[in-house]
């Protein structure tokens, strides 16, 4: 036989599946954003291109993440980022960001498809 | 090979999405069941001697590439040689890769090996499998795609870094995450600890020049769904040298060179008696009939097919900045308008199983539609 035997998943569920849910194109061709991702980090403008697929891909990008350390067991919000927007806004410091910076990679595309 | 019209399952939009198969149709058809393809055992066979074959000349070109040091056609930038270097000489760990092959008139003939980052294998491996139950539960097929994967993330756990082996891809697209998280699905089940994390969420720290998880924790293995022509392009590619904990990233950077199109001339320069390789060069003129393809490019564009010198097939996009390579023209086999390509895996260096998916046109683009086989 050239079949697998037997099929098992353990991680794969229908949550994937329900991942898979229409998102609505809300953005706004025209509008200039200037955004940080938090109070310690500089502004920029946000930089988009419109079109099929970009807008909406904003609910994704759109999510502020918070993250942080585990000190002692007990975890400790460093600060927020974003990948929607310019590294320069997520680098800002303080004492828990200490030199961690992040949205450097994962800007050249939407999809490896292949 | 036949192609064969068929019903499909009343409530197959149900079934596949019990799978975690969500991407199954989008503004168009993706998973086709209404047809499928049929192969005969020795047609089986010979695909799978072909991808072995096939993925020997391939390990040899890389070592070429490297003693002649040919980086450049590729357009690899000099800085990330060493690292593609270490990789190869210190056996970092592959696992896996997808030939797309044309199958006509008893001929196979690589089109072009997807070696950094392939997918479709949640369709080939999980989706059609279980199409074949529901069909013809007693029929074969050539998929051996997930108990390799099981196996081969076994064999690799000696030799990972320690810590937990990370996931990553890009975060606003279903289908990536998908292939991603069976990649996973397969390694949790082969006793690996394991964590997802997006790209563009991973961390750098500047301090202690090491990439970090979301809770600052650091990344020493790393599967990344993400091409290496990208990495290196990004802000944090050159991280990659200075990181202390030299994280082993997978598929590894050698494979980069085998993704790139311009491998096709190498890898004709050296096997041109292989009979599954079609000339190619670097050059245009040295062909009348010939697909002019970018040495990086996705899902078909930018491909032109040329005739006797004459334009027949041509599609857009935005890649080819890079350079382009020229390669024989051997149009796919035409099955009453359809053109289906041989996708076929290669798992832990062994041939694996395939998937086809099939267009209505001479490019295999980004419209067209996975179909099931079986063995007949």
């Amino acid at each position: 036989m050239k079949k697998s035997s037997y099929i098992q998943l353990v991680l794969i569920t229908a949550t994937l599946a329900s991942c898979n849910q229409s998102k609505k194109n809300d953005w706004d061709d025209n509008a200039k954003v200037h955004i940080r991702s938090d109070s310690t980090a500089p502004y920029t403008r946000v930089h988009h291109h419109g079109g099929m697929g970009v807008g909406t891909a904003l609910l994704w990008y759109y999510a502020f993440r918070p993250y942080g350390n585990y000190n002692n067991g007990t975890y400790q919000r460093a600060g927020y980022y974003s990948s929607a927007i310019h590294p320069n806004s997520n680098v800002g410091t303080n004492g828990f960001k200490g030199a961690v910076t992040r949205g450097g990679f994962g800007r050249s595309g939407f999809s490896v498809s292949s | 090979m036949q192609r064969i019209k068929i019903t499909p399952r009343n409530n197959w939009q149900t079934e596949v999405e019990k799978l975690g198969f969500g991407f199954h149709t989008t503004n168009i058809p993706y998973w086709d069941e209404s047809v499928y393809y049929q192969f005969n055992m020795p047609e089986i066979l010979a695909i799978e001697k072909a991808t072995a074959e096939l993925y020997d000349c391939c390990l040899g070109a890389v070592q070429h590439v490297m003693d002649q040091g040919l980086y450049a056609k590729f357009n690899i930038p000099a800085w990330a040689i060493p690292m593609i270097e270490r990789s190869w000489t210190e056996d970092h760990p592959a696992i896996y890769g997808r030939f797309d092959l044309c199958y006509k008139d008893g001929q196979i003939k690589m089109l072009e090996f997807n070696a950094d980052t392939p997918t479709s294998l949640y369709e080939a491996g999980i989706v059609q499998w279980f199409w074949l139950k529901d069909f013809d539960k007693d029929k074969d097929q050539f998929n051996s795609v997930h108990e390799k994967l099981i196996e081969y993330w076994k064999y690799l756990k000696n030799y990972l870094n320690a810590g937990p082996l990370y996931f990553t891809c890009l975060k606003e697209t279903l289908e990536d995450l998908t292939n991603t998280e069976y990649l996973r699905d397969c390694a949790i089940q082969a006793g690996l600890e394991t964590k997802l994390i997006f790209i563009d969420d991973i961390g750098w720290d500047s301090e202690n020049r090491e990439f970090l998880d979301l809770e600052n924790q650091p990344i020493k293995n790393i599967f990344k769904l993400y091409p290496w022509e990208w990495l290196l392009s990004e802000s944090f590619g050159k991280n990659m040298l200075e990181d202390k904990n030299k994280a082993l990233w997978i598929e590894p950077a050698w494979k980069m060179i085998l993704s790139n199109k311009a491998i096709l001339p190498i890898l004709w320069e050296l096997y041109p008696n292989c009979p599954y390789l079609l000339p190619a060069y670097f050059e245009e003129g040295k062909l009348s009939n010939y697909v002019k393809k970018p040495i990086l490019s996705r899902e078909g564009a930018n491909i032109d097919l040329v005739m006797k010198n004459m334009g027949i097939a041509k599609t857009e996009g935005q890649y080819g900045a890079e350079g382009f390579i020229y390669q024989e023209l051997f149009t796919l086999p035409n099955f009453s308008d359809y053109y289906p390509v041989i996708g076929s895996w290669v798992i832990g260096q062994e041939p694996a199983g395939m998937g086809i998916r099939e267009a209505e046109s001479l490019i295999t683009d980004n419209k067209s539609r996975f179909v099931p086989h079986l063995i007949g």
